[in-house]
């Protein structure tokens, strides 16, 4: 479409209009590629377009210029709401200078694009900030109101599938059926006092699924709860427990796992964090490291929360089942005490127990001081401890950290 | 600059250059990353389109350059587009896959396949965008044909190159390239591609030899060397662990003949990676063809190398700088920092170190971008002339910009491309 200009008319714009321009141009007329060498003036209200011999080939208004991307002392011209491309590409600076001071839409000096620009920057910013909050407090609540949907079977199912993976990597020296303490020779009357334990904290806590513990073979001093209650008890935990209410302190913690449904609750947690940090901050070159770093903050502060509900909640099982609510703490103590607070001070940032110091403050501040009696007797105490000795305990040095 | 050919009638009317300066390009990459880190990534869309703004214009062809007329908001339109397929179509597999529990092998590769498919469908429909955005004398270029089918045809050649341990990669290479060109246009001149799978077979055979031979000939020599009867005996004790296996079975010839392969490999694919990348880039711009207009280029091994050279120096002093950067903050940190042990002292730490992290990332992704792949866009640029330009003069405009569902769909899968 043309828009015919009327004739050159000096009079009718303000007399501080600067006089009209000519200048060589280079113009393509977007229905082929064949280039005219044309003279461009420019006028009081538009360009028009000449080639040889005075044959005007196009005149564009001002309103309707646009500038388009082109290499450094190039004015390269479309028109707006154009489905043809026509272009005009100008080298002259002067005439540059002449159409860019007439025609407002071009932006000179570029201030509209910047300004455009810095409120994209702003609105991504503000974006961004909501994502990061919606992560921090939104994903958790999301997941706690989510998990009542989530049916006991399809936890037990999800369970189940963790079982047969965390089975593989803990059992490194593929010890088969015999990883799992209380089969071998000896070891029934550590199962007898090991259930004893388990009922007593089971009848307290009242659970909708039923739980099951199993001591492994491992020499760390740890436990670890699979959704659907399954739990995991090293050796090297009841090797550490000074006290039988030392292990039910653990026990109970991990019971807390099971009650709060946190393996469900890591699932939702972690799907939801994939899709703020995977999907819509999306990963781009090289600067995957934010979204991957953003990821790890948020994952260890989710995992802080979880880990200080199970402690309060054994502190209350604890009570509940007539333990001695501290014990935990007792234990908790002893087991960083021989690895080495400070040690690797730099890496804290990617464990997920939050710092055992303010664990045991937090332990000791809610647990109420009350004499109690164990809640194993000295002989089924004794009998716990030998619940892993049927099988001769191999060097287990060489096996890494878990849980 | 090119010497005229003398048969060419106007000396540049095939002449390719590449006007853009190396420090623009610095300042556009490094205030973009600065930018992607404060928005976590949300201003990409802006940022890829200020980059291809910035090769387009500055790429000349016979006197005349390139134009990208993309807008960032499109690029936001079919990110969103996007998501609104990916995220049920995510949530169907993700519900598929705990339905089934008896088959979810089944379902993580059926899975798998689809996304690769998506991936593909993507880089093809993402191809299409870019073209239809190019205008070159003010005539855009055109894509068309299935995205199904080429996303279906990649992954039957993909599936082949690794069934075939990378010897079928040419064909592949000239099969799909052949059905990208013939699906490309220039206004009304169809495009098509002239490299020959068999040239570059022969040419990469040398290469392949090298990299991939000594992991081929290791996997022979262990066949020799295993004692089976033993192997049979051990699993039969119900030993499960491979390497175990392979230990008690051959000794530690394993580990000697396992070492020597990877190390050679390992050498001749970082020693030769520029060598393959000069013999692709030369070989994709030579088979280039738009009707009567042909491509040759006389890209030569030694520029590319230079180039590789270039980004490992720069790399050696960015890591410096940051290795100083990382010593600085630990001295200030231990000497001005917070105590031992204060409730600031791990908030601290924690963010010194991501902190350098992202700093490190996103400095080695902006050198890699400008160092390698700015250098040799201006180097596939600079060496490559036209023959047959003059067709370029009358060709008539057809086609219309497509959507960018495709740039969308690559960008939520991470397979983009420039």
């Amino acid at each position: 479409m043309t828009i015919v200009l009327p004739p050159e008319m000096p009079n009718a714009t303000p007399s501080t209009a600067p006089a009209t321009r000519c200048g060589r141009a280079v113009y393509f007329d977007g229905t082929s590629s064949a280039k005219n060498d044309v003279v461009v003036k420019a006028g009081a209200t538009g360009l028009r377009i000449t080639a040889a011999h005075h044959r005007v080939l196009d005149e564009w208004c001002y309103a309707e210029l646009r500038r388009m991307s082109a290499p450094e002392g190039v004015l390269r011209l479309g028109r707006s709401g154009e489905t043809l491309l026509a272009r005009l590409e100008i080298r002259d600076a002067a005439l540059i200078a002449a159409i860019e001071q007439r025609a407002a839409t071009l932006d000179r000096g570029g201030a509209a694009e910047r300004r455009l620009r810095r409120k994209v920057v702003a609105l991504s910013l503000a974006a961004g900030a909501s994502l990061v909050v919606t992560a921090i407090f939104g994903v958790p609540v999301l997941a706690s109101r989510i998990i009542p949907f989530i049916p006991l079977a399809a936890e037990r199912k999800l369970g189940a599938a963790v079982d047969k993976e965390i089975r593989g990597v803990l059992d490194t020296r593929h010890l088969g059926p015999a990883f799992a303490c209380g089969g071998g020779p000896g070891e029934a009357p550590g199962r007898a006092a090991l259930a004893k334990l388990v009922g007593k904290l089971e009848t307290a806590a009242a659970l909708p699924v039923r739980l099951r513990v199993d001591v492994v073979r491992r020499g760390e001093p740890n436990a670890v709860a699979l959704p659907g209650g399954h739990v995991y008890v090293y050796d090297g935990l009841i090797a550490t427990a000074q006290a039988p209410d030392e292990l039910a302190g653990v026990l109970a913690h991990e019971i807390g796992h099971v009650a709060h449904r946190d393996g469900t609750r890591t699932v939702l947690q972690t799907a939801g964090l994939s899709f703020l940090f995977g999907m819509m901050l999306g990963d781009f070159g090289g600067g995957g490291a934010v979204v991957i770093a953003a990821r790890t903050v948020l994952k260890s502060s989710y995992s802080r929360r979880v880990e200080a509900a199970a402690d309060a909640y054994s502190v209350d099982l604890m009570a509940r089942a007539g333990g001695d609510p501290h014990a935990l703490g007792a234990i908790l103590a002893r087991i960083v005490g021989a690895k080495g607070d400070d040690k690797d001070h730099s890496m804290k940032l990617l464990l997920d127990h939050p710092e055992t110091k303010d664990r045991i403050a937090a332990i000791d501040a809610v647990a109420a001081s009350r004499v109690t009696l164990p809640l194993l007797d000295a002989a089924d105490w004794n009998a716990l401890k030998q619940i892993c000795s049927g099988l001769p305990a191999k060097d287990t040095t060489a096996t890494g950290a878990a849980g | 600059m090119t010497t005229a050919d003398a048969l060419s009638l106007a000396p540049s009317a095939g002449a390719v250059q590449f006007l853009g300066s190396e420090r623009a390009y610095w300042r556009l990459r490094i205030k973009g990353a600065a930018l992607l880190l404060l928005t976590l990534g949300l201003y990409r869309f802006w940022f890829a389109t200020d980059v291809r703004r910035f090769l387009w214009s500055n790429t000349e062809i016979g006197g005349e350059t390139l134009e990208y007329t993309g807008l960032a908001t499109e690029l936001l339109g079919g990110f969103l587009l996007a998501i609104a397929i990916l995220v049920p179509l995510y949530t169907v597999l993700a519900g598929t896959a705990l339905a089934l529990d008896t088959a979810q092998q089944a379902t993580a590769v059926v899975s798998f396949v689809l996304l690769v498919l998506l991936g593909q469908f993507a880089l093809y429909r993402a191809r299409r965008y870019r073209l239809t955005r190019t205008v070159f004398r003010g005539v855009r270029f055109d894509q068309h044909g299935p995205a199904w089918r080429y996303a279906l045809y990649a992954l039957l050649w993909w599936t082949i190159v690794i069934a075939t341990l990378g010897l079928a990669f040419p064909w592949a290479q000239a099969s799909l390239q052949r059905f990208k060109m013939r699906h490309t246009s220039y206004g009304d001149l169809s495009g098509s591609f002239a490299g020959s799978g068999s040239a570059l077979f022969l040419r990469g055979l040398p290469i392949w030899l090298l990299v991939v031979g000594p992991i081929v000939c290791a996997f022979f020599a262990l066949g020799a060397v295993v004692d089976w009867n033993a192997l049979n005996g051990m699993m039969a004790d119900g030993e499960s662990n491979p390497l175990a296996l392979l230990v008690g079975s051959a000794g530690v010839r394993v580990f000697i003949i396992a070492a020597a392969a990877l190390s050679t490999s390992i050498a001749s694919a970082l020693l030769l990676y520029p060598l393959f990348q000069a013999m692709m880039m030369r070989w994709w711009i030579s088979g280039l063809r738009f009707g009567a207009v042909g491509v040759t280029s006389r890209l030569r091994t030694s520029q590319v190398y230079r180039i590789y050279l270039r980004f490992i120096l720069l790399m050696s002093l960015f890591l410096l700088l940051t290795f100083v950067l990382v010593a600085v903050c630990l001295f200030v940190v231990n000497r001005f920092g917070p105590d031992h042990g204060s409730a600031l002292a791990e908030p601290l730490t924690s963010a010194i170190v991501l902190g350098l992290y992202v700093f490190t990332a996103l400095g080695a992704s902006t050198i890699y971008q400008v160092a390698v792949t700015l250098a040799m866009w201006r180097l596939g640029a600079q060496s490559a002339e036209l023959s047959g330009a003059a067709a370029l003069d009358a060709v008539r405009a057809t086609g219309a910009a497509s959507s960018a569902l495709g740039e969308g769909l690559a960008d939520a899968l991470g397979v983009g491309g420039i």
